[in-house]
């Protein structure tokens, strides 16, 4: 009887192992191998450590830094913008514009990625217009210098990731709908108080979800850097491009990207657990038990 | 408790409006062309029991939520308890709602969610303990205070709705068709609960529903409401016997309508089933006017044709051509022989032994016919008013 239920599954749990178990299982049996000269790219008849120690040298541990620092201040800033928009269009504007706001913010995302990013770099440059509108109106003197710096990267991929934050945190802010916030305001709860203690708790599974839709792909993403980053905004996910696509050694590439998924692994996990312990005393001061009938 | 009365005394309550009563005076509210609410007023006594009853788009959820301030009056005044409330946002009134569907906090336990407006006025720990444990004594959900509110049937979760907004001992509760979920037999023991209830802690109740019976059980007054304005604001007795329009003697319980004119004496309906003599007749009607008698189903008689009429009634012939058991009533369905049909419904125990198909006599007494004027919608149905979902109140 258990069969027909299975069979559903198979095509998700084939995708699953065809393109995600294999393709790692590779990248980290490739990480443990080495570069057998010049025109080899992997090698793994000895097994080693070493590409991973290669991989932590100075310049990639700063470059790593780096890529976190973007990867924490990205994410961060695609929630506190997302966040009052998110509850302007689900709280504020009436249901029938909600659709249609929508839209607006997934048409740009319907635009190539590289394009987008590269229409940043004809308004970041010295000689855009940005920065000649700025020079003009006497904001600015001389020309722009954010092009080729984190805060162009940042820039770029706050543009671009913003849409995967207000999704999903949208359905959440929507899901907890009018009534319960109603109850809310009718029992004492002024606006911020309605914020606090019922739609965020109640919206965080979409929060969640969108930090993590946020976070986890721009952690790996390398067109951003690349376009924008130029040598001081290095990103890891660049590093590992390279090492496949121009250096040849998948050996030292494959460390890195294994390297990359561990970051990215302990941030979240640290992330939550610093979370769980900042939201301790506010679960205590709302904590009620009356336990059984004295 | 005590923070309550001291916040209570400390209200500007006036001596024409004391702590608890709510006065809406020439209140309007539009939704774009459509005035849902339409110059109303209305004063609801401290302590008292008023029901908002109308069909759906009468203006009665609006009305409420203009109390508890979800929605703002585009005209008029609304005070509770001799203080205006234009302007003032819902959290800082002095009412509490108990809504339709519930509303409870999910992420909550029962608890909890009692415990959330006393925790918002920053009530000790302490004192929050104890009033939460009596608020749920009161609707006697004790045993279920650690639960999720998830984890509750429907009248359960009613109850903690009703425990939640009691807890904050409010001077005026408001109500909005909180019994409309809940299955028939578990709606009849919550309106006496409710009703209990307001008797014993005495709080202004204000209750908005569609259905009848449940006004006419509970309330000390009922306001019958017809696009945006009261039709008749009275007691269960009144508006059950001496309805001020048709529209409110057809809302409340069932009526047989029959049209004609008024004859030139003035005390009856001249109508295609003979000149039907009534007690009561709208003081606007003159003679030769278009009227309607109306006639209650239960004030309505049923004998076979074969029986001798009975004393001083009125009536007509007919055929019984429907029949249905409702329990602690029969009711009858007879075509008259002038073409119209008439509802009857006899007590079960009173019950005239006659079946589909019988030639019967169907009769009145003078005292149960009203007439009203001939326009609204009863007259363009037809000759009665077809029967409603009954309740049975009666």
């Amino acid at each position: 009887m258990r069969s027909p239920r299975f069979a559903l599954a198979i095509p998700a749990w084939a995708w699953l192992v065809l393109f995600f178990v294999v393709p790692v299982g590779y990248v980290i049996w490739f990480s443990f191998g080495y570069k057998p000269g010049i025109f080899g790219t992997h090698a793994n008849d000895v097994l080693s450590f070493d590409r991973y120690v290669e991989a932590l040298s100075p310049t990639f541990f700063q470059t790593f830094l780096n890529t976190l620092w973007v990867g924490l201040a990205g994410t961060a800033l695609c929630l506190l913008i997302a966040f009052p928009v998110v509850y302007w269009m689900a709280v504020k504007v009436s249901p029938s514009k909600r659709g249609l706001l929508i839209a607006l913010v997934m048409i740009p995302f319907w635009t190539n990625f590289l394009v987008r990013t590269i229409g940043w770099q004809v308004i970041l440059a010295p000689e855009g217009w940005l920065s000649t509108g700025l020079n003009t109106i006497g904001v600015l003197d001389g020309p722009l210098e954010i092009l080729y710096t984190r805060t162009a990267v940042l820039i770029g991929v706050v543009y671009n990731y913003l849409p995967l934050m207000i999704l999903p945190l949208f359905v959440a802010f929507d899901r907890v709908g009018a009534p319960l916030r109603e109850a809310s305001k009718d029992l004492g709860a002024g606006p911020i108080a309605t914020l606090a203690r019922v739609t965020i708790p109640l919206a965080r599974p979409g929060i969640i979800a969108g930090v993590l839709l946020v976070f986890i792909p721009l952690m790996g993403d390398y067109i951003t850097a690349t376009v924008l980053g130029g040598a001081k905004g290095n990103m890891v996910g660049q590093l590992v491009a390279s090492q496949f696509q121009t250096a040849q050694n998948w050996a030292l590439g494959s460390a890195m990207a294994v390297l990359l998924m561990l970051v990215i692994a302990l941030s979240v996990a640290i992330g939550a657990v610093i979370l769980w312990i900042l939201s301790l005393p506010f679960r205590s001061a709302h904590r009620l038990v009356l336990g059984p009938e004295s | 408790m005590t923070t309550q009365v001291t916040l209570a005394a400390g209200k500007s309550s006036t001596p024409t409006e004391p702590s608890g009563t709510v006065v809406l005076d020439g209140v309007t509210r539009r939704f774009g062309e459509t005035k849902a609410v339409d110059n109303l007023s209305l004063r609801v006594e401290a302590g008292e029991f008023l029901s908002l009853l109308g069909p759906s788009g009468c203006g009665k959820t609006t009305t409420l939520r203009m109390l508890a301030g979800f929605e703002h009056p585009d005209g008029g005044d609304i005070r509770i308890s001799g203080t205006s409330v234009l302007g003032v946002p819902p959290y800082k009134r002095d009412v509490n709602t108990v809504f339709q569907a519930y509303a409870l906090f999910p992420h909550m336990s029962v608890a909890e969610n009692v415990a959330y407006g006393l925790r918002q006025k920053r009530v000790p720990r302490a004192e929050v303990r104890v009033r939460v444990a009596e608020a749920l004594e009161l609707v006697q959900m004790r045993s279920f205070a650690d639960r999720k509110s998830t984890q509750l049937s429907g009248g359960q979760q009613q109850r903690i709705a009703l425990a939640r907004a009691l807890v904050n001992k409010p001077s005026v509760l408001l109500l909005d068709e909180p019994l409309g979920a809940l299955d028939r037999q578990l709606r009849e023991e919550m309106q006496l609960e409710l009703k209990l209830l307001q008797s014993q802690l005495g709080i202004t109740f204000v209750f908005v529903t569609h259905d009848q019976g449940e006004a006419l059980s509970m309330s000390d007054r009922i306001a019958v409401m017809r696009e945006g304005r009261i039709e008749q604001l009275a007691d269960a007795d009144t508006i059950y016997a001496r309805p001020d329009s048709a529209y409110v003697a057809a809302f409340i319980g069932q009526q047989n309508f029959v049209v004609g004119t008024l004859t030139s004496s003035g005390d009856a309906v001249d109508t295609t089933i003979g000149a039907l003599k009534a007690a009561r007749i709208d003081s606007g009607l003159i003679s030769g006017d278009a009227a309607q008698a109306a006639i209650r189903p239960e004030f309505v008689r049923i004998t076979p044709a074969a029986e001798p009429k009975p004393t001083g009634t009125q009536g007509a012939d007919g055929t019984l051509i429907g029949l249905a058991h409702l329990g602690e009533s029969m009711q009858y369905l007879v075509q008259l022989d002038a073409g119209q049909s008439i509802l009857s419904r006899r007590p079960t125990a009173d019950a005239p032994s006659v079946s589909v198909g019988d030639a019967v006599r169907v009769s009145w007494k003078p005292e149960h016919v009203q007439v009203f004027p001939a326009d609204g919608a009863e007259v363009a149905a037809g000759f009665v008013r077809p029967p409603k979902t009954t309740h049975s109140h009666n």
